[in-house]
């Protein structure tokens, strides 16, 4: 019941929504259908559940009085606020969305931006042609990276750029694409027959 | 005041830094402030430097363009505010695109942070066109699971989102009553900061045969190769240099075209930091090869003299 | 723009700049800008899960159009916050493996003809004389490229003699094409930085001019 019934009950299932590609039966892809509907419940469910993780977490650190709990009163009156307006104030208007607005998305943008800094310090410290294969991919780098603005279009780069791109990128990317669809592929049938079980944690 | 306290520059107890070790040592917070002066600059004195147009990008616009009016077009926000810079222009571009040919949009997202974005971005454009919600396009919001959403659309949108992002019945939206899977529409764009645009591929495209667009950030453009050379995409947008392309043949100017000389200037920086990090990085490696030289070169003599003792 | 806008881009432009300060080192004001970042963030994406997937999803088919065949996917929802229990965590394994075993079933025939059977069709040259030259030529650079990258991640076999030789072949696409997966990422990352010095220096001036 514990361990065996979930592999079983995932096999029933993985062999169905299998099954719907093979055969016009109505009856499966009703159910496929109903399959599918049920996951996206247990996929918002599933991520409810981290943000509960995430309130509880700052909530025993809070309660402990442990290093740093100052901003994890920041965190959680954050987290209250937005479901506390979004309940009053209905999410289509009123802090809600000047929330998002005017905190969240400039925030979460600017966090990303600073990418921009390291990546230029990373690029300078580490990008170093020590052999014949770094310094291939520091030259296709500089190629693509001038190749892509006004700056290489002018110098007359931008054709170099676009056949790396096109051909040996291309190249790449799939022989790469074709071995993690290999790969996914392999884990999808174990997970389906049971050979694969980690993902149902400790003791299964 | 006396001399002494003041030591002059040619002080013979403080070394020089020699030159590869300043090269190949320049301190963070110097290139942090030269990355931000070359983006900046060129943001407030534009230098407007033309812009050539890509293959990909022509075959995105015109994936639109062969549309007919009245036609509809399922429009994804698959990003969070983290990526807005890069790919909000793509969204204002293919919107006014759209509208501007009286093509009907379904528009959602597979994101939870997408709702804000998508209702700022379908607000603005909307109203510049006169289009109303219901009729001229839909906004649907957010669905979680992204795989399911996109296998569950080819059978019925209506199912998979049985009210749009106001609450009101799909049932009641009269532009749904038209549209109701992937075989009533007759394109998709998705403007994507992640593999989303490959699992759109895979699901829309590849199980019900829907025509696909995708605006992508650089990161993932870069990814999407193959699946344009093979004909699963027929046309994408990468990075912000992507947008400024689309606005450029649409015949409008946005973020896009407006951040392209920063963009060109801050590369150009990046590309000098390279050189100058690799210039100092062969001079420190001749210097410690001399120096490795020269100690051999003691070692040997020490051990001479030793062997003539 | 109403006050309250003028109002948002202020704060907007104050916490950009906090976060912004880290480039200078760590810092009290990064530090709380982060976690209230981490806290509205979580109640924003958790009213849209709500939404989503127990009103839109769930109450509103089963309960408003009464449709019940959707009444086990709520039932699967609810296994899975018994996780929250050490007692009856074991229960939410149906949930767990419901959700990956489906996932796994659609996954097969869809990754086999999208990711693999049309990708390798794609790495067949055209016959010659059908293409322009330069398009042939490019069509046999990416079939030995992919062919080689293949070798190189076989690894049943020890890599020396010719088979070393073709991976270092795959090698060398592999570096080109990081080279370019680099070139782009740096693109990206300047994109987003022009997103906020466009907001700082042209959004905002603007705002205050029609103050």
């Amino acid at each position: 019941m514990k361990k065996t019934g979930p592999v079983v009950f995932g096999f029933l299932i993985g062999v169905l929504m299998l099954l719907h590609h093979f055969t016009p039966s109505s009856w499966i892809g009703d159910r496929y259908n109903n399959v599918l509907d049920w996951k996206q419940v247990v996929f918002g469910i599933t991520l409810i559940l981290g943000v509960i993780s995430l309130f509880t977490y700052h909530w025993k650190k809070i309660e402990r009085r442990a290093e740093g709990w100052g901003y994890s009163v920041i965190t959680v009156a954050g987290l209250i606020f937005m479901i506390a307006v979004a309940l009053i104030f209905t999410p289509e208007r009123g802090p809600y969305p000047w929330m998002f607005d005017h905190v969240q998305a400039p925030m979460q943008a600017t966090m990303f931006a600073l990418l921009a800094f390291y990546v230029a310090s990373a690029s300078y410290r580490a990008f170093r042609a020590r052999n014949f294969h770094a310094a291939l991919l520091l030259t296709a780098g500089v190629i693509v990276m001038l190749g892509r603005v006004s700056l290489g279009e002018l110098i007359g780069i931008d054709s170099v750029s676009t056949w790396i791109l096109d051909f040996p990128n291309t190249a790449a990317k799939r022989g790469v694409m074709i071995g993690v669809g290999l790969g996914m592929t392999a884990t999808a049938i174990k997970i389906i027959t049971g050979i694969e079980r980690t993902y149902l944690g400790k003791g299964a | 005041m006396t001399t002494e306290a003041r030591p002059s520059k040619t002080d013979a107890a403080r070394p020089r830094r020699p030159l590869h070790d300043w090269l190949a040592n320049v301190d963070r917070r110097v290139i942090f402030i030269a990355v931000a002066v070359a983006t900046a600059l060129p943001l407030i004195f534009p230098l407007n430097l033309p812009i050539k147009t890509s293959r990909e990008a022509r075959a995105y616009y015109d994936e639109i363009e062969r549309l007919q009016p009245g036609d509809e077009m399922i429009f994804v926000f698959d990003y969070e505010p983290d990526l807005m810079a890069e790919l909000d222009p793509m969204s204002i571009a293919t919107l006014r695109h759209a509208f501007r040919k009286d093509i009907q949009v379904i528009a959602l997202t597979d994101y939870p942070g997408g709702p804000g974005i998508a209702e700022r971005i379908l607000g603005e454009v909307a109203a510049e066109y006169g289009k109303t919600h219901g009729t001229d396009y839909v906004f649907l919001g957010y669905n979680p699971d992204y795989s399911a959403t996109m296998l569950r659309m080819g059978e019925s949108i209506q199912a998979t989102f049985p009210t749009d992002h106001y609450h009101t019945p799909s049932s009641e939206l009269p532009l749904l009553q038209e549209a109701d899977r992937y075989a009533e529409v007759e394109l998709l764009a998705t403007v994507t900061g992640s593999a989303l645009a490959e699992y759109w591929v895979i699901f829309a495209g590849g199980s019900y045969g829907q025509r696909i667009i995708a605006g992508n950030t650089a990161i993932q453009a870069v990814l999407i190769y193959p699946y344009f050379q093979t004909g699963q995409l027929s046309g994408f947008l990468g990075g912000l240099k992507g947008a400024a392309e689309y606005e450029k043949l649409i015949g409008t100017e946005g973020a896009g075209l407006r951040g392209m000389d920063a963009q060109s200037m801050a590369h150009l920086l990046i590309v000098c930091f390279i050189i100058l990090g690799n210039i100092g990085f062969v001079l420190q490696r001749r210097y410690q090869r001399r120096l490795e030289r020269e100690q051999d070169g003691g070692a040997k003599r020490e051990q001479g003299d030793g062997v003539k003792r | 723009m109403v006050i309250w806008d003028h109002i948002g881009m202020w704060v907007a432009a104050v916490l950009t700049i906090a976060i912004f300060s880290l480039l200078y080192r760590d810092n009290p004001f990064y530090r709380a800008a982060e976690h209230l970042l981490v806290g509205v963030s979580a109640g924003y994406y958790v009213i849209n899960y709500f939404y989503a997937s127990v009103i839109r999803k769930f109450a509103v088919p089963v309960f408003q159009q009464g449709d019940l065949w959707l009444l086990p996917g709520g039932i699967l929802g609810l296994l899975i916050l018994l996780r929250l229990s050490r007692r009856t965590q074991w229960v939410s394994r149906y949930a767990i493996a419901f959700y990956v075993a489906a996932w796994s079933g659609y996954l097969i025939p869809s990754v086999i003809q999208e990711r693999i059977l049309i990708q390798l069709q794609g790495t067949i040259p055209p016959q010659p004389g059908t293409v322009p030259w330069d398009a042939f030529l490019g069509a046999i650079i990416v079939l030995i490229g992919v062919i080689s990258i293949l070798i190189y991640f076989y690894f049943s076999a020890p890599h020396t003699g010719v088979l070393g030789r073709i991976s270092q072949v795959g090698i060398t696409f592999l570096m080109i094409g990081f080279g370019a997966s680099f070139g782009y990422t740096v693109m990206g990352r300047v994109s987003l930085l022009i997103g906020r010095f466009q907001f700082l220096f042209q959004e905002l001036p603007e705002s205050l001019m029609n103050m």
